[in-house]
């Protein structure tokens, strides 16, 4: 146990080492999800008060900039798996007496530390830009702790592609599976105004209770049951992809 | 040589089959003894490779067993991994860090205590002559100043024994004569175990106490260099006349006819005659072939080479061996 705890630290700093000498990677999540917030914002933000109730749509918007950007730090480590793989020193690391499941904690701690520090970027220019913060200091540590989490989970599906097929272009799928996730959530608009089939997956949907997780902390304030219920999803979404890291890592060096 | 009679590496009936049906390794039995150098000679895809993978733990074996200083690699490969220090065929290096921070992270992974890390960094890349470029990322060195600090990488916990796959394939002379001097000097100077796979002839025999030569996933031959020099028991004449019109085949019949030698095979477009006593022979070969007309392009006289043993065991010099390719993707 000390030495997973050990080895993971060794490796996450290895990891964000990495992260530094690739800081395009980081640029890009930062700049994709605030554009598409700035094009969102001044395109709904006049008429989303008339057309589906909602009067800050800076604020309602930006926790989908924080996912978008979580989920696109999230994949990083995806890609770094990859290159460990077909560059062979995913097999240097295998041959030392570190444990194997050191390997992929390293790589998702690393993921998670980066969120963090992405999420704070983020939401520091929303406040900029008067998204506002109704649950106060607290709140924007929740979100970032939200995020953070959000992001170790979410970087499974990447990183679970990555152990098994050792392909960049498949591990890029880890971050494409967001999209729809996205989109079939309260994204752009109330989940009340939903109907139908869209409603259906939207409540299904494990993207929509983080989404309003994050959104209560930042319109409303402390509303500790949808807080709670952005963790049960984190935490079930988690749960389902770290199976994915620990099997494909299973696979990976049996 | 110290420790001559303790077993480092031991295998019995050691397999691995791919599926469907490759057997890249084939009842291997091996015992290398602590302080050799063992050369593990073979072309590509004779099972060098898939066996350094079990033997290092990156590979569970389909059947059979092996242990490396005592300790079975499959029922605890964890003791194994901090025993032994491995450079894969390839250097396998993370592009992204400097030569020296990869050492500390090898040396904090292999439990280097941390108060002893950054002197013996500082020794290895010394040792390594890296000590210039320690700073600079890895991707911008050289193959032979990667395949350096991969040596290097191995070493940090200062192990005891070392497998080293195809440490020089692909290096100028000057970069594989430097490899060849640390893994001397660490031999000699401090008793390390060597297991080197390598499709050079050269470095077998240069370095190696012990090389067995490997084809199809089985052992062939086994022994000292010279020791497999010897086995072939003869001199080796070499008779190039071209295969135009059946040539090849006259010129076999001829050579068939003089009496008292040991054996004449055909090998791509010569005749390779195995002789007791070269010198007396090569008269009655000349004389035989010009009976028959047959024209001679070229004739060497040469006393046997590992190249012979391995064309003696396998059929073929390794060089062809390597073209011929790997058999069913099992390097």
């Amino acid at each position: 146990m000390t030495r997973t705890v050990t080895d993971t630290t060794t490796l996450t700093l290895r990891a964000l080492r990495e992260t530094t000498r690739q800081l395009g990677f980081e640029i890009q999540n930062v700049f994709i999800p605030l554009f598409f917030f700035a094009v969102t914002v001044g395109a709904i933000g006049n008429v989303s008060a008339r057309a589906f109730g909602v009067t800050n749509y800076t604020g309602f918007q930006m926790p989908v900039a924080v996912l978008q950007g979580v989920a696109g730090a999230a994949s990083v480590s995806s890609f770094g798996m990859v290159n460990d793989i077909e560059k062979g020193y995913f097999d240097k690391l295998l041959l030392t007496p570190t444990p194997r499941l050191a390997l992929v904690l390293g790589r998702l701690a690393a993921d998670g530390v980066r969120v963090t520090l992405l999420t704070a970027l983020i939401l520091t220019i929303g406040l900029i830009f008067g998204a506002g913060m109704e649950s106060g200091p607290l709140g924007f540590v929740a979100v970032l702790l939200l995020a953070g989490l959000f992001g170790i989970a979410y970087a499974g599906f990447g990183l679970s592609i990555a152990l098994r097929t050792g392909n960049a272009q498949a591990s890029q799928a880890g971050f494409l599976i967001f999209f729809p996730l996205l989109f079939l959530s309260p994204a752009f608009a109330p989940k009340e105004i939903f109907d139908g089939w869209l409603k259906v997956l939207a409540t299904i949907n494990p993207v929509t209770y983080i989404l309003q997780g994050m959104r209560t902390l930042i319109l409303d304030g402390w509303d500790w049951e949808a807080i709670g219920k952005a963790l049960a999803a984190i935490f079930g979404l988690g749960a389902f992809t770290q199976t994915l890291v620990l099997t494909a890592l299973r696979y990976r060096v049996r | 040589m110290p420790g001559e009679t303790a077993t480092a590496i031991f295998s019995e009936a050691l397999v691995r089959v791919f599926p469907p049906d490759v057997r890249a390794v084939d009842g291997l039995a091996l015992d290398v003894k602590a302080g050799q150098i063992f050369g593990f000679l073979g072309a590509n895809g004779s099972g060098k490779t898939t066996t350094v993978r079990m033997l290092t733990t990156l590979l569970r074996p389909t059947s059979g067993r092996a242990s490396v200083l005592g300790v079975d690699v499959t029922k605890e490969p964890n003791r194994v991994r901090s025993q032994i220090g491995v450079a894969l065929q390839e250097a396998s290096l993370d592009d992204l860090q400097t030569g020296r921070e990869l050492l500390r992270l090898q040396s904090r992974l292999y439990r280097v205590p941390p108060n002893e890390i950054e002197s013996r960094v500082g020794h290895l890349l010394e040792i390594v002559d890296l000590v210039d470029v320690a700073d600079r990322r890895i991707k911008t060195y050289s193959g032979g100043m990667k395949r350096r600090l991969d040596l290097a990488a191995a070493l940090v916990h200062n192990p005891t024994v070392v497998f080293l796959d195809e440490p020089t394939t692909g290096l100028d002379p000057i970069s594989r004569e430097a490899i060849w001097r640390y893994v001397d000097e660490l031999n000699r100077e401090r008793g390390v175990t060597f297991f080197l796979t390598t499709q050079y002839l050269e470095e077998a025999d240069r370095l190696a106490h012990d090389v067995a030569i490997m084809d199809k996933g089985k052992i062939v031959a086994q022994g000292s260099p010279e020791q497999l020099k010897a086995s072939i028991g003869a001199d080796v004449i070499t008779v190039n006349v071209g295969d135009t019109d059946g040539m090849l085949q006259k010129a076999a019949e001829a050579v068939r006819s003089v009496p008292g030698l040991t054996d004449v095979r055909i090998v791509d477009e010569s005749i390779v005659v195995y002789v007791r006593d070269g010198k007396s022979a090569v008269a009655p070969v000349v004389l035989a072939l010009d009976e028959r007309k047959v024209p001679v392009e070229e004739i060497t006289l040469a006393r046997p080479s590992l190249d012979d043993v391995f064309l003696r065991t396998t059929g073929r010099h390794l060089e062809a061996g390597e073209h011929a390719g790997a058999e069913g993707g099992a390097a």
